[in-house]
């Protein structure tokens, strides 16, 4: 039952269809990653944390870049799930290497990649496990990507980057730490806790996103997207401007594979550097990150993993194919 | 809990609810279909997530008064758990307690039998109030820090101001409700040509396992024994699409000439794409737009009758004698954002017929291929047009 007639199509309404899809593509993910978000605040104590995690940070910020494999999550999901981390006490280098490498560095995200680029048909077994170039390229290169920003949040204090509300929940816990309060409400009341909490954070995470959608759908319909074939064409602009066009199409980590790969007219490297650029950097994401970083912080961000992946992408395909040509039989 | 409280939580239970209704009324409607494609968990997840969010909402508004009950009236602004402002004006000496006495007082008050960290993780779970006793004194964090659009604890709905709430409960309540009630559910013309329809690359490889004509022995045939529409069973690719070094050097190249693919005869084709009554070709446009990088299927199916159902557009290149028209139809891949035109000209012979564009049309006519620049355009040279209705799938998955 549709509740009335349907509206004349109009470039109002392409705006509005665009937007809805993105909507019912991405809203599954931030429910999930908000949910998650709101568990680890009730149920993860502190102190696991650093339990866990190697007392040396550059090992810890190093580990925390293959964390994705174990909990995978898209880029929508992982900041709630991150601002929550660092105000429980996650160091912020291995928050940054987490953050940034989870929604590449992991099982889902492989998989759509494998399937996008038909690599799966290129691996007959493990002899010929380097034929999956572009997969193995997107993930190892988003891997140093994010833990070279990992390692460079080192040198900064927390208070430097963060926004002041996060800063200060963070000296909270160290305070509660110090003070060796042990959590023992009851299992209902941190449900509740659970509940109440993956609920602001669906809100919250909800806000950035719809704006980050509008904006994207406007450039998705309003735009003629054939300017880009004529950039593409040009070897210098090519990865840049795809880049750029990862930034403003704000696609999910789990199916941009699935865009990238018709893109005929764009060079491997370019669509590695898409790949890469594009979980960790664009529209949906910088409203999202204000939420967790200093504006200063998240420029910065911006600045650093273009560069960083736009001098890379090229250097790197051509490593990861040289592993292809020797294991091939 | 304090009346603004209670009433930004019921307000962020509605907004779930809203979201949770638009999700789960596009997928009861169908609607949903035209918007994600069928294949993969797309369509699933957005029931999933429509359950999900009414489920939180609901949650949240039967737990609402248990917990807080407890913290109601709480000297230190942990009253409301923790979110309310008037906490910082109330409450400035708040500054000179150290946090032991903070939490033994709220131990108390409380009256949950929790132990000190309680009231961080259960009675609501607010660290933050600590932070505000922080900020008001120790740094020199005004008041209009606390009505920023900040994302402290429960987020913007809790701790802004009320300009803020404000704008927050817009942007989260009008753009998914207004379109949910405006969206056609279809490009218009203008969208489509932004998606370049009339930027075609015809011998590219990208998706032309799932549309190629070929098929062997083993792999699906459309024709017998009788047909299946569309996208249901993609034809299996032959090897050459499937050759890693083929298909690197076909996407790293620009659009560029027909490739040979091996033998390839009529009996092939009638075995591979149903006919319709009058012996049609039954074809689909992104299954004509990959005979142009074919070169055996071309010389195969140059000639031949075929059929097809699609929308409609004017020409706009290479039709200066008006002669010609365009049809295409959407390919999705993940949503219909990512949706791209895949297109084809029919050519008339005579002054193309008037049709308002985006009609959706049934056309007959013989196949034949252009060479034009550096790429081999198919074009159907019509022998007969005339409207239809749109197809239950709209757009190709």
């Amino acid at each position: 039952m549709i509740l009335a007639a349907l509206p004349e199509p109009s470039p109002f309404g392409d705006v509005l269809m665009a937007f809805l899809s993105i909507l019912f593509e991405g809203a599954p993910y931030i429910m999930i990653g908000t949910l998650l978000s709101g568990l680890i605040d009730a149920f993860l104590p502190a102190k696991l944390l650093d339990k866990v995690l190697p007392k040396n940070k550059v090992l810890s910020t190093l580990m925390a870049g293959f964390l994705g494999l174990i909990f995978p999550v898209c880029e929508c999901a992982v900041v709630p799930v991150i601002r929550r981390l660092v105000k429980k006490g996650l160091p912020l280098s291995c928050a940054l290497s987490y953050m940034l490498s989870a929604p590449i560095m992991n099982p889902i995200v492989a998989v759509s990649t494998l399937t996008a680029f038909k690599e799966f048909e290129r691996i007959t077994g493990w002899a010929t496990l380097g034929n999956a170039s572009m997969t193995i390229a997107r993930l190892s290169l988003g891997y140093l990507v994010a833990v070279t920003v990992g390692l460079i949040v080192l040198r900064f204090k927390p208070a430097q980057l963060l926004k002041a509300s996060v800063a200060e929940s963070i000296e909270e816990s160290a305070i509660e730490a110090a003070h060796n309060h042990a959590p023992q409400s009851s299992f209902n009341a941190k449900l509740v806790h659970a509940f109440r909490t993956a609920m602001g954070d669906f809100l919250d995470t909800g806000m950035y996103f719809t704006i980050g959608v509008i904006i994207t759908s406007v450039f998705n319909t309003q735009v003629d997207q054939s300017i880009l074939d004529t950039v593409a064409a040009n070897g210098l602009l090519a990865i840049p401007s795809i880049m750029g066009l990862a930034f403003i199409l704000s696609l999910c980590s789990t199916s941009d594979a699935f865009i990238a790969a018709p893109m005929a007219s764009f060079s491997m490297a370019a669509k590695l550097a898409f790949l890469v650029f594009g979980p960790m950097m664009d529209i949906k994401l910088m409203f999202m990150y204000a939420a967790v970083f200093k504006r200063r912080m998240v420029v910065a961000m911006l600045l650093g993993t273009f560069l960083l992946i736009a001098f890379l992408a090229n250097p790197w395909m051509d490593l990861i194919q040289i592993l292809q040509t020797t294991s091939k039989p | 809990m304090s009346g603004t409280r209670t009433l930004i939580h019921l307000i962020s239970v509605s907004l779930l609810f809203i979201w949770s209704a638009v999700l789960l009324y596009f997928y009861y409607t169908g609607r949903v279909n035209e918007y994600l494609p069928g294949d993969g968990i797309f369509r699933p997840m957005v029931l999933v997530t429509g359950i999900g969010l009414a489920v939180m909402g609901l949650f949240n508004l039967l737990t609402m008064g248990s917990e807080v009950a407890g913290c109601e009236g709480h000297d230190h602004g942990y009253g409301g758990c923790g979110h309310d402002h008037d906490h910082d004006h109330k409450h400035p000496e708040g500054c000179g307690h150290d946090h032991s006495s903070h939490d033994h007082v709220h131990h108390e008050g409380c009256g949950h039998d929790h132990a000190h960290k309680d009231h961080k993780e259960g009675c609501c779970g607010h660290d933050h109030d600590h932070s505000h006793s922080h900020s008001t004194c120790g740094h020199d964090h005004s008041h209009s820090h606390d009505h920023s659009h900040d994302h402290h604890g429960h987020g913007i709905l809790e701790e802004s101001g009320w300009t803020g709430r404000l704008v927050a409960i817009l942007i989260l309540a009008a753009p998914i409700t207004w379109a949910a009630f405006n969206s056609p559910d279809r490009f218009s013309a203008n969208a489509v040509m932004n998606k370049g329809v009339y930027n075609q690359n015809y011998a590219s490889t990208a998706r032309a396992d799932e549309f190629t004509l070929r098929g062997d022995g083993n792999k699906p045939s459309r024709a017998a024994p009788k047909p299946i529409p569309m996208p249901d069973a993609p034809l299996a690719a032959p090897d050459k699409f499937n050759d890693p070094a083929e298909v690197a050097k076909a996407d790293a190249s620009k659009p560029k000439e027909a490739q040979s693919y091996g033998s390839f005869t009529l009996e092939d084709l009638k075995q591979q794409v149903p006919q319709n009554s009058k012996g049609q070709f039954v074809l689909e446009v992104p299954e004509i737009y990959y005979t142009g990088g074919d070169l055996e299927v071309q010389r195969v199916i140059t000639g031949q009758a075929i059929e097809t159902v699609a929308q409609i557009l004017p020409e706009k290149v290479n039709n200066a004698d008006g002669h010609r028209l365009r049809i295409f139809r959407m390919l999705v891949q993940c949503c219909a954002a990512d949706a791209r035109p895949y297109s084809v000209p029919v050519d008339f012979g005579k002054k193309a017929p008037d049709f308002k564009e985006m009609t959706w049309v049934k056309i007959s006519g013989t196949m034949s291929y252009e060479k034009e620049g550096d790429q081999t355009i198919p074009v159907i040279k019509a022998t007969n047009v005339e409207e239809t209705t749109a197809p239950d799938n709209t757009m190709i998955y």
